[in-house]
């Protein structure tokens, strides 16, 4: 069960981050807040993610192996 | 069993096509600002459906992608990206490519080669035609007594060589070709390579009833005292136009300065550039387009309407003047009714009559209209502060709110006041007068009375008084408003 949502959250990795930068492009062209000073955050999102990724992961790796297909 | 493709690739497809569409349906769709203003939420739309796609597939307990976007789909969200940033930039006229001198780093291939161009000198009448073709290089055209054309000036050719330079120069020649009365100033300059490029700066003057037509890809128009009409365009390049007596069309690509001054009939321009510097125009203004400058008008006699991505604004006549800087739009002394609409912009109008509509997405609005009686007032603002100063002559009924705000009152018993969950309405009247209604989504409003230097001053008499009286009167009212103080 906790390895179905470790491979939710990384198959959702890649749209909440295309979300992220779409964001901050939006900021900086009404210039709200500059790229310049925001780009950082996607670095933040991308940990943030793995990390909660490496948390919903099964304790041994071995377990992984088979799972996804079933 | 393979999960099927995303749906997103071809509603990403879909949209662009209608975009496309858009634009060869209806040719003054703005395609390029739209793209640059907007391109980010194609990325956020794109991520949001793929979020939604994969949230579907999970509580429906379909088999998961492994990753959400392929490597393909980063490789066309790198390019949409880059193609975004690209249309901004390139529209905007001071980027830093241009500030750093690439464009010229570009074309410092070979040296410069320094021709004289033999001077020319033509009789024609009193009012020809005068038309400048695709030029490229500075040219000052002035208007002077009599019936003669003369053109004096010089070449610069960039070439590796001398050779190329002198076979350039010889294609090149400055010729004036008279037909009827229209005269075209010819300078060839379309017939050398782009190895060789020749620039020709002219001094050209013209018999003071001339209109003037030209077209320039490059470089600085500088045109005085001509009766006639005057058409510009230019790729790229300043214009500075004074002393003309009649219409004036400007068209620029991009230009640092577009100054008139002294024009007697219209004055009409379109286009992108950065700074504008209207003064004493006696016809009708125009400006539509995109200016990231700062755009002046000053003394204009006639209606002036202003539209870009920004604003748009429509004023009876300008007195003194208006001002847009980036993000701020400042107005002294003019007459209405004046009609604002703008987004992320503080406005600031002093001194203004025949009514007020003013609708600002986000920015402070500080408004005095300085002088009685008061014209009719509609001023929204969806985030930003409002402040009113009234003469303390002025009648008028108030109706203002703020949904998330304070609302500052100077005037008293006579207006009333009550809380509205977070924000707050004030209403009522003082003496007879015309309807004023403030409104803030969120922001503070102030309505205090203004100290009472401008509105008496406007009256002719005031302007009759000497020096010394002014002073002491000023000095009498600083009395008086000291004691009602108190």
């Amino acid at each position: 069960m906790n390895n179905r949502r470790a491979l939710f959250v990384q198959a959702v990795r890649g749209p909440i981050l295309l979300v992220t930068v779409g964001v901050l492009f939006a900021m900086h062209q009404a210039g709200v807040l500059p790229f310049s000073r925001t780009w950082p955050l996607i670095i933040i999102v991308i940990g943030l993610l793995k990390l909660i990724e490496r948390m919903l992961m099964p304790q041994i790796p071995a377990a992984s192996a088979g799972g996804p297909t079933g | 069993m393979r999960p099927r493709a995303s749906v997103a690739g071809p509603l990403i497809l879909i949209a662009i096509g209608v975009l496309f569409l858009l634009h060869t349906v209806l040719p003054n769709f703005p395609i390029v600002d739209v793209v640059a203003q907007y391109w980010p939420y194609l990325l956020i739309c794109w991520g949001i459906i793929l979020l939604i796609e994969i949230s579907v597939r999970a509580i429906r307990g379909r088999p998961l992608p492994t990753s959400g976007i392929s490597g393909g789909g980063w490789a066309v969200v790198v390019l949409i990206c880059f193609a975004g940033l690209a249309t901004y930039e390139v529209r905007r006229s001071d980027n830093w490519w241009r500030r750093v001198g690439f464009e010229h780093g570009m074309e410092a291939l070979g040296d410069e080669h320094d021709y004289a161009v033999n001077s020319l000198q033509k009789t024609i009448g009193k009012t020809p035609h005068i038309v400048i073709d695709a030029f490229r290089g500075d040219a000052k055209i002035s208007g002077i007594d009599g019936t003669e054309i003369t053109l004096n000036g010089h070449k610069v050719v960039r070439a590796l060589q001398a050779r190329e330079a002198d076979f350039a120069n010889q294609q090149t020649p400055v010729e004036l070709v008279v037909e009827g009365n229209t005269v075209t100033v010819r300078c060839n300059q379309a017939k050398t390579g782009v190895r060789t490029p020749v620039t020709t700066d002219l001094e050209i003057s013209v018999p003071r009833g001339a209109s003037l037509e030209a077209t320039g890809t490059e470089g600085d128009f500088d045109v005085s005292s001509l009766s006639g009409n005057v058409d510009i365009s230019s790729d790229n390049g300043g214009m500075r136009l004074e002393d003309v007596d009649g219409n004036v069309k400007i068209d620029t690509r991009r230009s640092d300065l577009v100054r008139c001054t002294n024009v007697k009939g219209t004055v009409d321009l379109r286009g992108h550039g950065s700074d504008i510097e209207l003064e004493k125009i006696s016809g009708q203004v125009t400006i539509n387009g995109d200016y990231t400058g700062t755009v002046s008008l000053r003394e204009v006699a006639k209606p002036v309407r202003v539209e870009n991505m920004r604003t748009q604004m429509d004023v009876e006549q300008v007195a003194g003047e208006i001002r847009f800087d980036r993000g701020s739009l400042n107005a002294q002394n003019v007459m209405g009714p004046v009609k604002v609409t703008t987004h992320a912009t503080d406005v600031s109008l002093d001194g203004f009559s025949g009514g007020l509509e003013l609708s600002v997405d986000k920015g402070d609005v500080d408004l005095r209209p300085g002088q009685v009686p008061l014209g009719k007032m509609m001023v929204h603002t969806r985030s930003g502060n409002i402040e009113l100063a009234l003469p303390e002559s002025a009648g008028f009924a108030l109706t203002a709110t703020t949904d998330h705000g304070d609302i500052e009152n100077e005037f008293g018993e006579m207006l009333k006041q009550r809380a509205q969950g977070p924000g707050a309405r004030l209403e009522g009247a003082v003496g007879t007068g015309p309807e004023l209604n403030l409104t803030t989504d969120r922001g503070s409003i102030t309505v205090r009375k203004s100290s009472d230097e401008g509105a008496p001053a406007k009256q002719p008499a005031a302007q009759m008084r000497t020096q010394q009286a002014a002073v002491a009167l000023n000095a009498e009212r600083g009395i008086e408003a000291t004691s009602s103080f108190r």
